[in-house]
């Protein structure tokens, strides 16, 4: 597992070369947005289960026939597998966004998953529009701008580039399983 | 390879839960710290040759003979040009665990095995203690950077210096 510093290291040192200048200076922009991203993590952390199970309600409205018989929902038993799953990617997602780094959700959770959700028979056109929808709702929460959003004290604009980054990472997972 | 991030990440992913507030902390406080290594880092990037020179010249002051303590003085340029490549290498490692802020890198490339391999060549490694008690005595603050960088950087060397021991 590595983080945006130690991933510096281990460039730098496939080539031998010092970390000097103008890699340093990204770092240097990692420390000082680091409140930020912390509040990002927290933000993603904090509304962890409303996150998920808008994603997971929000698939079902869509798709009527995931709850019916023989759909990928149907049982409470299939529900609560994906509800589980949906609450794992957003983990990852919220290390890998702690991390500054994408490793650890590729090694950890991506790493095999389109071959389980094969043999398993997940529907992964389902699957990746859950995690596309909670995409929408953590780049809202990060920035913000949800729709129950304290509007106070918040600079408009100010989360930008962090929301980008969770969008990266969600956009590696629906890579990863569609 | 470990930095205060990844233990945290580690932590809570075996526990199977999100980041928790205290998990924050701990990469606030770390980050906090950050600043200081990263300056060591670029001072070291931009200094190190000099550096290395300065060490190499300590240990042939010490150890005329070069490090192996058979090597002829009229043939020292050959040994000295090893060493120097050496702390060179060294620093390099000791760059990246400033950005790190773990001694990962120095654990990994460098320490595991070294004290094997210095005996297997024959090389005391008294010289290279000699070369990085001159490095941990060369720096100075703030002419070379801050109090608070010269201690991170100072720090990783009394590391290695303590891995040779």
């Amino acid at each position: 597992m590595l983080d945006a510093f130690s991933r510096k290291a281990v460039s730098a040192d496939s080539s031998g070369a010092f970390i000097g200048g103008g890699e340093l200076a990204s770092l240097k922009s990692f420390i000082s947005e680091g409140n930020k991203r912390l509040d990002a993590v927290n933000a993603l952390s904090s509304n962890a289960a409303c996150i998920v199970s808008d994603a997971v309600a929000g698939i079902c409205c869509e798709n009527t026939g995931l709850t019916a018989p023989n759909g990928g929902v149907y049982t409470n038993r299939k529900m609560a597998a994906c509800l589980r799953d949906g609450e794992i990617v957003l983990r990852y997602v919220s290390y890998a966004l702690l991390a500054g780094d994408a490793s650890v959700l590729q090694d950890r959770c991506l790493n095999g998953l389109r071959e389980t959700y094969a043999a398993l028979g997940v529907p992964t056109g389902s699957a990746s529009r859950a995690v596309a929808i909670m995409k929408a709702a953590a780049a809202a929460l990060i920035t913000n701008t949800n729709s129950q959003a304290k509007k106070a004290a918040v600079t408009q604009g100010d989360c930008s580039s962090l929301s980008g980054e969770a969008s990266s990472y969600f956009d590696m997972v629906i890579s990863a399983i569609s | 390879m470990k930095s205060v991030i990844t233990t945290v990440i580690g932590a809570a992913d075996s526990a199977s839960r999100f980041p928790s507030a205290s998990d924050m902390e701990s990469v606030q406080g770390s980050i906090q710290r950050a600043a200081a290594r990263l300056e060591a880092a670029e001072k070291l990037a931009g200094n190190y040759d000099a550096i290395a020179q300065r060490a190499v010249d300590a240990v042939y002051s010490q150890y005329p003979n070069g490090a192996t303590g058979r090597q002829p003085r009229q043939c020292a340029t050959e040994g000295k040009e090893k060493c120097k490549r050496d702390f060179v290498h060294y620093l390099r490692l000791i760059n990246y665990c400033l950005v790190t802020g773990g001694t990962g890198p120095l654990d990994e490339l460098a320490i595991n095995g070294q004290k094997e391999v210095y005996k297997a060549l024959s090389i005391d490694a008294g010289t290279y203690v000699a070369g990085f008690s001159n490095m941990r005595n060369d720096g100075c603050a703030p002419r070379d950077m801050s109090p608070q960088a010269l201690t991170a950087y100072n720090t990783l060397l009394d590391y290695v210096i303590n891995s040779l021991g």
